[in-house]
């Protein structure tokens, strides 16, 4: 033990004497070039910037996918492969440095890349935001409001849009998605289809075990529903923030006679209960709408809590799968 | 106890015996079919007992019916199948172990069971139900014969729950690696870890029972055998009855039903401790329960009660949509770490000669150079610790930045990690003097923090206050804590103290404790922010993630403090760490300094649960390496002990966020990977 020790704190040393040195110069005095940029985030917090950012780092896939919409390629990026799983319908432009998980994305990669604005949602523990604070200015967004859900993604849009400079994007995007609403509800409405009773959804299925989760009036995609002119069906009640509920395939019955439809994710096997494990389910196979065939997969990669493009694909997907 | 009950003083007749334990049978029966009833009306479909009624007399709506027979009844069929396997499982556990104690969790069976599913959800496998039950069984069956071959089957009531509990404890840590690892491969395994008997369809149910069915009855052709061993081995052998062949097939058999039981619904904690344990004063009226052909039934049809009466208690109070997302296996976990705690101070210790150390006196010199290695270590680590992580650097970057002049990456990345790397050296210091105090207070050598469920209160406390006050800052959290820990502690010492601390009865509880209170955290969890897996394994597992200097600062404070106090107090702590009565003779009454003592390590324990979460162990590993090292002296236990504290777990904390950066693994679970196999060695030490 006591050789272990001695040895140990040999090595310990001889790394410590070579390990001088700096790998940054010392005090390095940023230039001013472009016009300040003053903005107030979700948290209420002032963020002050130099000028437009253009190193941007996005510590949640909404964020992540509005960078990439308003053609601001993030160079850092939470769970590069999860995104490239789940939001095909933004893909990334360039190949962003991986800063680690959603839920704790480190710190030390976020500051080796030198970012002028991080981009976070309330998602982030707080205490974390207030480290990442001293990195960079930090644009801390609401990720979603039961409440005014479409309202609440073109806010963090346009946020981010003025944090980058890119405003006049932002607006075509916004104009995109006005015009792609008006033309999916009008195609509904002409096939017949307005105040269709419809309810969307994802599912997860876990050792024969299926949890299903009910995307109620205040989801994003609840609220991009009902400007369609589709009647949400869901009855439960969700939560605060993405309008989410939980429930099993028994809630299933309180829906009655309904369009369903729901996405999952190839690249994620457990996300797909509803062509699994569920074809054999009784209950599954006896709801009315199963027995009629208004099951409706949507393309795979739309983010379901992503931004306007995301959405604009979601809306062609849902027209195409009801007026089929 | 076990099975052999107590000979009553006037022996009722065969006759009635028999009749009295087939009424208890039949009342049994009567209460899980009246389960059974309540269960299948509940859920969330609108189908209540009038439907249900309909659907069983085929007159109800194809829709109802459908509910009915496809997820009604197979839940309430998997709730049976699960109840009973457990119950019968555990009460074979306990008859071939003669130990009141033993279950398919105590003896790490289920968790086993749940690292080995866990092992396979990571590399992406997606596995019939029948092949993931095998490896279910094949992880449960390990971990089993890992815990009985180094207690050694049959031998000491207590110690065999112990090294199972301490190998749930760690297996447990490193399936909750994997899930932190894999968040997607593995998503909803974290829930399903609780247990919850939904299913879909009666397939699972019809793969399962028979496996099931092959072990009770494998084990009641083997009843009469096992009615042998409650002889004593000796008696047993006498009667040409092969001890060890009996025991190893029960084992294997009881590990066969919970692997089922467990691929099925998840580990639905503690059912196979507490059936048992609610059959034992049966056989102790009725003496037709004597014989294990006919108690495990019972046992089998009390689990199948407990299971099916939590099922219906949840549904009950919560509405249908909430109880989807809580799982049964919280319930009766919480149910179960009451039991266990109540059996726990009733069990007879019969290991109560201490572990004691071979006392090698060590010369001054020793503890010199120890303590100026380890100071060397210590610098060494906290400086490889500062320098590594996802961007490295050089000593030049942190000079710079002491002098105010460094850039703006380096000055972020050192104000971010130095909290981190302060924050996992004095938590480690803190858990390690508070193992220190409480060993030497209860004379305890598996006593610390976390085995003893002080650190679970504590990160109870603190979720509390993190689930209702976003916001808390560190004093605030610090507080939280301490209320948790303080509570906690008082339930445990307070149990423990009846019938004067025996050794192991105390960790028993304390282990009690910690496992209700992790059942809390994940109920508390579950209901206020229900996507939030990251969060509760965080504060489980333990993380230095996002700490800033603020919050490491109340830790500091106590940190100094519990030193100088201990500084102060080294020959009371020598004396109360000796024995009962030296201290008597000398004429000092040690109850108010033991107090102290143990409320100074309530204190340090709980603003390292604020600072880190839990980080279990380091209590347990801190102090023993320290006397292994220089001897029982407090003078010199007490600074090598923190040394050592702090070193692993900054060590810990240094492979958690480098080894697979930017991805980072909290650090109590490095330091789970290194205490439980030595919690196991002492274990098996203290058995010579």
């Amino acid at each position: 033990m006591r050789r272990l020790l001695l040895t140990a704190a040999a090595t310990v040393a001889a790394v410590t004497l070579s390990a001088c040195g700096t790998t940054e110069p010392a005090a390095d005095d940023a230039k001013k070039t472009a016009e300040p940029i003053t903005l107030t985030d979700a948290t209420g917090a002032k963020v002050e910037l130099d000028g437009p950012a253009a190193k941007v780092v996005g510590t949640e896939w909404n964020a992540v996918e509005n960078l990439v919409s308003l053609g601001v390629d993030p160079i850092g990026v939470s769970d590069v492969k999860g995104y490239k799983t789940w939001d095909t319908a933004v893909p990334l432009k360039n190949e962003p440095k991986d800063i680690g998980t959603r839920g704790e994305p480190s710190m030390d990669t976020v500051a080796s890349l030198k970012p002028d604005l991080i981009v976070a949602t309330t998602d982030l523990p707080e205490a974390a935001v207030k480290q990442l604070r001293k990195v960079a200015p930090v644009l801390t967004l609401r990720p979603a409001d039961a409440a005014d859900p479409i309202g609440q993604m073109t806010k963090n849009l346009d946020l981010i849009a003025q944090a980058t400079g890119t405003t006049q994007q932002a607006d075509k995007l916004k104009k995109q998605f006005e015009a792609k609403l008006a033309e999916g509800a009008k195609a509904l409405a002409d096939a017949g289809l307005a105040g269709t009773k419809y309810a969307f959804a994802d599912g997860y299925v876990v050792s024969n075990q299926v949890s299903i989760r009910p995307y109620t009036s205040g989801s994003l995609i609840g609220g991009v529903n009902e400007k369609l002119g589709l009647k949400n069906a869901w009855t439960v009640k969700g939560d605060e923030s993405y309008g989410l509920a939980a429930t099993d395939v028994e809630g299933l019955t309180k829906l009655g006679d309904v369009q369903f439809a729901y996405i999952g994710s190839e690249g994620d096997k457990s996300s797909t209960p509803f062509t699994g494990v569920l074809a054999k389910d009784k209950v599954w196979t006896s709801l009315p709408f199963v027995k009629n065939g208004n099951v409706h997969r949507l393309p795979d990669g739309i983010w379901m809590f992503g931004g306007p493009e995301s959405m604009n694909k979601y809306i062609d997907a849902v027209v195409a799968a009801l007026t089929k | 106890m076990a099975v052999t009950a107590t000979t009553p003083a006037t022996r009722p007749s065969a006759a009635t015996s028999r009749t009295g334990a087939a009424a208890v049978t039949a009342a049994l029966i009567l209460l899980v079919a009246a389960l059974a009833v309540v269960d299948i009306t509940q859920g969330t479909a609108a189908v209540g007992a009038p439907e249900v009624w309909k659907a069983l007399t085929g007159r109800a709506e194809p829709a109802d019916a459908s509910v009915v027979i496809a997820s009604r009844l197979p839940r309430m069929t998997a709730g049976l199948l699960v109840g009973a396997a457990l119950g019968i499982a555990g009460a074979a556990l306990q008859a071939v172990s003669r130990n009141v104690l033993a279950s398919p969790d105590t003896l790490a069976v289920n968790a086993g069971s749940y690292f080995a599913l866990g092992l396979t959800a990571v590399t992406g496998l997606s596995l019939p139900l029948f092949a993931s039950s095998g490896i279910a069984f094949v992880g449960g069956l390990a971990a089993a014969a890992v815990v009985l071959g180094l207690s050694g089957l049959g031998t000491g009531t207590v110690r065999l729950v112990l090294a199972g509990s301490a190998l749930t404890l760690g297996l447990t840590a490193v399936t909750e690696g994997l899930l932190l690892l894999f968040p997607r491969q593995t998503e909803g395994l974290y829930q399903w870890n609780q247990g919850s008997i939904a299913q879909n369809g009666f397939d699972g149910v019809l793969q399962m029972a028979p496996i099931a069915l092959v072990g009770v009855v494998g084990l009641l052709l083997l009843a009469r055998r096992i009615d042998a061993l409650a002889l004593g081995d000796d008696a047993a052998r006498g009667l040409g009855v092969p001890v060890r062949a009996t025991r190893v097939t029960a084992v294997v058999l009881a590990a066969l039903l919970s692997a089922a039981a467990v691929t099925l619904a998840g580990p639905v904690g503690f059912v196979g401790l507490c059936a048992p344990a609610i059959v034992r004063p049966l056989v102790r009226r009725f003496r037709g329960f004597t014989r294990t052909r006919v108690s495990l039934p019972a046992a089998g049809l009390t689990g199948a009660a407990l299971v099916l009466g939590s099922d219906v208690l949840l549904r009950a109070v919560v509405a249908a949509d909430v109880a989807v997302g809580v799982p049964t296996g919280v319930v009766t976990s919480l149910v179960g770490a009451v039991f266990l705690i109540v059996m726990a101070t009733r069990a007879r210790d019969t290991a109560e000669a201490a572990a004691s150390e071979r006392l090698r006196i060590r010369s001054r010199t020793v503890f010199l150079t120890t303590t100026s290695v380890l100071v060397l270590v210590l610098v060494g680590v906290t400086i490889a610790s500062v320098l590594l992580g996802d961007s490295k650097l050089l000593l030049g970057d942190v000079l710079n930045w002491a002098q105010g002049r460094a850039g703006r990456t380096i000055t972020f990345v050192l104000d971010t990690r130095v909290p981190r790397v302060l924050a996992a050296l004095f938590a480690g210091a803190a858990l390690a003097l508070a193992g220190t105090l409480v060993q030497a207070v209860t004379r305890n050598p598996l006593a610390e923090p976390a085995v003893l469920g002080i650190s679970g209160g504590a990160a109870l406390g603190a979720v509390l206050l993190v689930t209702t006050v976003p916001l808390a800052g560190g004093w605030g959290l610090s507080a939280a804590a301490f209320a948790g820990a303080a509570i906690s502690s008082v339930i445990v010492f307070g149990l423990a103290a009846r019938g004067g601390f025996q050794q192991n009865r105390l960790v028993l509880v304390g282990f009690g404790v910690a496992i209700g209170a992790s059942a809390l955290i994940s109920l508390l969890i579950i209901l206020t922010d229900p996507f939030n897996a990251t969060k509760a394994l965080t504060w489980l597992s333990g993380s230095t993630y996002g700490r800033s200097l603020t919050d490491v600062l109340p830790l500091v404070a106590v940190l100094v403090v519990g030193v100088a106090v201990a500084a102060m107090r080294l020959t009371e702590l020598d004396l109360v760490s000796l024995d009962e009565d030296t201290p008597r003779l000398l004429g000092l009454s040690l109850g108010r300094g033991r107090l102290g003592f143990l409320v100074l390590s309530v204190l340090l324990s709980a603003t390292a649960v604020a600072a880190a979460g839990t980080i279990g162990f380091v209590g347990l590993v801190a102090p023993h390496a320290a006397r292994a090292l220089v001897g029982r002296q407090h003078a010199r236990v007490v600074p090598v002990a923190v040394l050592l504290g702090a070193i692993l777990v900054c060590t810990a904390d240094l492979v958690g966020r480098t080894v697979i950066a930017p991805t980072q693994l909290g650090a109590g679970l490095m330091t789970a990977v290194i205490g439980t196999p030595y919690f196991l060695h002492l274990l098996i030490r203290s058995r010579r």
